[in-house]
């Protein structure tokens, strides 16, 4: 019998969690509007509470019940959530990338939300996951997820700044310059230098916005403070660097389970082989970001649509389609 | 010599048929295709049942799209030749991409640029003798764990810098990591096997290949009812198997078979699969026993016919608890109250399906009773000799190895030519790596600012002397 003070605690937690989601989202959507250093400071707290609040709960839940808490789609969405804010609070402590933070939060604010409608309460698991490959298969796909989660957010952010160069100007210019670090000498990126990297420049540039920005745009000028298209793509490539690795530990360590479990470490499942496609529009995000010509615009189109493939894979195979990983009843 | 002659005139369309296929196969776009093909078929397996049988689609399926599925063999997707055609494409394409471009542009020899040319470069002025300039240089980067070869090019000693050079290699390994699971995998082919079976309690059954036999003893179940928010839900807690088993030396093992506690015999591995419940019936015309159906329990999906008749009777499922008031399958599957549902056919027609309590008799008409009489729990297992595994489970490690080393470590390389004449020298320096030049800008910009700084130094034999932006 569970101790209902803990129940009640676990409950008001869960409510306590969501509330700081969606209050963070909000504050941070207000500091990516307004570049309010308030607000970014607030966002950033709610950010870390949130992460912080979703880990204890889940900790919470094991603690009462002794049962590993991912074993139903609450638990996993809800480790969704707080890994993705912990990728996105690492990657932005890093690269000063608070201004996606709304984004992340708020994707991690309906996933939660979402989860809550899975929480059945607390219930014992079944044979096939009675197994301690939960606790190391689990966590690193989820972890794969939310870090796709943020790499998406941060192209579809690379997109709205590159189209909305293109709308500030029909004809890009290339602009030779990369800041020198000091006056006597300079790094600089030159109108002569190869084909294939004038096209990379074309990218990495957004002269149209600067020049719109300069003649008091307020909407420019607003695009304008955003991180650089090349440190935008950079930060995709970064981060899927660190999803991909955990996608691919993830699967071997599916199919280690697997042949535990099943009797096979590959048995093409809807899971497995949906999780196979994923990584594969993620492997081809990496070869293609070694092409100048493919860098940049689509690449940060093959972000969207490997996370497109993760949403698939982890909620349309789990919901709809009958296998293994079902959570159909 | 007219052979001679010939052969380069074979040789010719010969090489020429290679090269292009060489191009082809070495282009990253092409692999990527293959990429995007691989994925879709992969995709289609996950939408489309794999391998139900045809009846399946047909029922399951619009006509239009149950032709298509069969036609195509879309419902047995992975083994089609299509998709390990394309896989052997990939494998053909990382191959060639791996010598023919992963290599030579990973690799790069050490050799003379035009270092304005590179969109990453640097130059500037300093003072002193060349030797003390050169040593400093070459003090700066080998304080910072930079690798240093030199090479002299026109009268010009070149310096080539090299940070994570051995990461070059990343794409490589990771590459070799695929063709070991590759052959993990046509290693189970060629030599492994599978298989499934199931044993009633009491009974033995036998793998065919190994002759092992697995002798059930016991198969228990463990189902709790749980209080959920949507109601109670009977949840399995656990599966286990009871049984005898016997290798190839002939001696006989307690063996318990659990979900996820696989046991092995001679490198066979057995799995707990599935379970079900085995039902006696009896058959009775004007109340005298009929002869001629099985004896022994009889599986969920088998069935008999009725001796002297066209009709015949097949157990469908078993019901652990008949809900009294209703008459109707209750939800809790432990056998309480148990009964069956069993479809009886004419010939193939079906003529109807109906629930038989236990020990209790469905009147069939023409003088038949059936009875379901007891039940017998029987065990399913899954038995499987892999010796790829090994193999996959290393490709695995280094195709992962290969991942991180890419990934996590960017290979660079600073070429310094410093030249000039008397005391004053121009130092040029331009840095490429395998992932493009933004990527390295902000610590290119680290590094000649460093360097100025050492140059900077009080104390120093030279002082730097400004030199105007390239552009």
């Amino acid at each position: 019998m569970l101790d209902p003070l803990k129940v009640a605690i676990d409950h008001d937690m869960v409510v306590l969690t969501l509330a700081v989601y969606v209050v963070g989202t909000l504050v941070l959507m207000g500091f990516f509007l307004m570049r309010s250093m308030i607000l970014k400071r607030i966002g950033i707290g709610l950010a870390v509470a949130a992460c912080a609040l979703q880990i204890i709960e889940l900790g919470t839940r094991w603690n009462m019940t002794g049962v590993w808490p991912l074993t139903n789609l609450y638990g996993s969405l809800s480790l969704f959530s707080g890994l993705g804010v912990l990728v996105f609070i690492i990657f932005a402590a890093r690269y000063d990338l608070w201004l996606v933070g709304f984004g992340v939060l708020g994707i991690s604010a309906i996933a939660f939300g979402y989860a809550t409608t899975w929480n059945e309460g607390y219930m014992p698991a079944v044979p096939a996951l009675q197994s301690y490959w939960i606790k190391v298969h689990v966590p690193l796909v989820i972890a794969s997820y939310a870090s796709f989660m943020v790499a998406f957010v941060v192209s579809s952010i690379y997109l709205l700044k590159l189209y909305a160069e293109r709308r500030f100007g029909s004809a890009p210019t290339l602009r030779a310059s990369a800041a020198g670090a000091g006056g006597n000498f300079s790094v600089a990126i030159e109108r002569s230098a190869m084909r294939s990297m004038e096209a990379t420049v074309a990218k990495t540039e957004t002269p149209n916005i600067a020049t719109a920005a300069a003649n008091g745009d307020a909407f420019a000028i607003w695009l304008a403070g955003l991180p650089s298209l090349a440190r935008l793509d950079m930060l995709t490539y970064r981060i899927v660097a660190v999803g991909l690795p955990l996608l691919t530990v993830g699967i071997i360590t599916g199919a280690m389970w697997a042949n535990e479990a099943w009797g096979a470490y590959w048995q093409w499942d809807p899971k497995e082989t949906a999780a196979l496609v994923s990584w594969i529009v993620y492997a081809a995000f990496m070869h293609l970001h070694t092409r100048n010509k493919w860098r940049g615009e689509r690449t940060a189109w093959v972000s969207l649509v490997g996370f497109a493939t993760i949403v698939f894979c982890y909620l349309g195979v789990n919901i709809w389609i009958s296998g293994l990983h079902s959570y159909k009843m | 010599m007219t052979t001679h002659t010939q052969r380069a005139s074979l040789a010719g369309p010969v090489k020429e048929v290679v090269d292009e296929f060489l191009i082809l196969f070495a282009n990253i776009g092409f692999a990527v295709s293959l990429f995007a093909v691989w994925a879709v078929l992969t995709l289609i397996g996950v939408i489309v049942d794999q391998n139900k049988g045809d009846a399946f689609y047909w029922q399951n399926y619009t006509p239009d799209l149950a032709r298509i599925v069969l036609r195509l063999h879309l419902d047995n997707i992975y083994h089609s030749p299509a998709y390990i055609s394309i896989i052997g494409l990939i494998l053909i394409s990382m191959t060639v991409a791996t010598f023919r471009r992963v290599i030579p542009a990973r690799l790069p020899a050490l050799r003379a640029v035009k270092i304005d040319k590179i969109p990453l470069h640097a130059e500037f002025t300093v003072r002193g003798d060349e030797t003390t300039v050169r040593a400093r240089l070459e003090r700066f980067f080998a304080e910072r764990g930079w690798q240093i070869r030199k090479r002299e090019f026109g009268g010009d000693e070149w310096s080539f810098i090299d940070k994570h050079n051995w990461a070059r290699r990343g794409v490589l390994v990771a590459h070799v990591g695929f063709v070991i699971i590759a052959a993990g995998t046509t290693v189970y082919w060629a030599t492994g096997y599978s298989g499934q079976f199931t044993v009633l309690s009491g009974n033995t059954a036998t793998i065919p290949q190994t002759g092992a036999t697995v002798a059930l003893e016991q198969f228990g179940y463990r189902i709790d009812p749980v209080m959920t928010k949507s109601g109670v839900v009977y949840q399995p807690i656990d599966y286990v198997s009871h049984a005898i088993v016997t290798g190839k030396n002939g001696v006989p093992h307690d063996a318990i078979i659990r979900v996820n506690q696989p046991y092995d015999v001679d490198g066979v591995k057995i799995y707990q699969a599935t379970y079900g419940f085995g039902m006696t019936f009896r058959l009775t015309e004007n109340g005298a026993p009929v002869a001629g159906i099985p004896a022994t329990p009889i599986k969920e999906g088998e069935g008999f016919a009725i001796p002297g008749t066209s009709r015949s009777i097949e157990y469908r499922s078993f019901v652990g608890t008949i809900n009294r008031q209703t008459g109707q399958p209750g939800a809790d599957p432990r056998p309480n109250d148990p009964g069956v549902t069993i479809q009886a056919f004419d010939g193939d027609k079906p003529l109807g399906q109906a629930l038989i309590p236990l020990g209790t008799s469905l009147d069939l008409g023409s003088g038949y009773a059936l009875t379901p009489l007891r039940y017998t729990l029987y065990s399913g297992f899954q038995y499987r000799y892999d010796p790829g595994i090994p193999l996959v489970l290393v490709g695995a490690l280094v195709l992962l190895a290969g991942l991180c080393i890419s990934f996590y470590f960017l290979p660079a390389r600073l070429y310094v030519v410093v030249s000039g004449e008397g005391r004053t020298w121009n130092v040029g320096i331009a840095a490429t790596t395998v992932k493009g030049f933004e990527i390295f800008e902000d610590r290119f910009r680290d590094i000649v600012a460093a360097l100025r700084r050492v140059e900077d130094e009080p104390g120093s034999s030279a002082a730097p002397v400004p030199v105007p932006a390239t552009s």
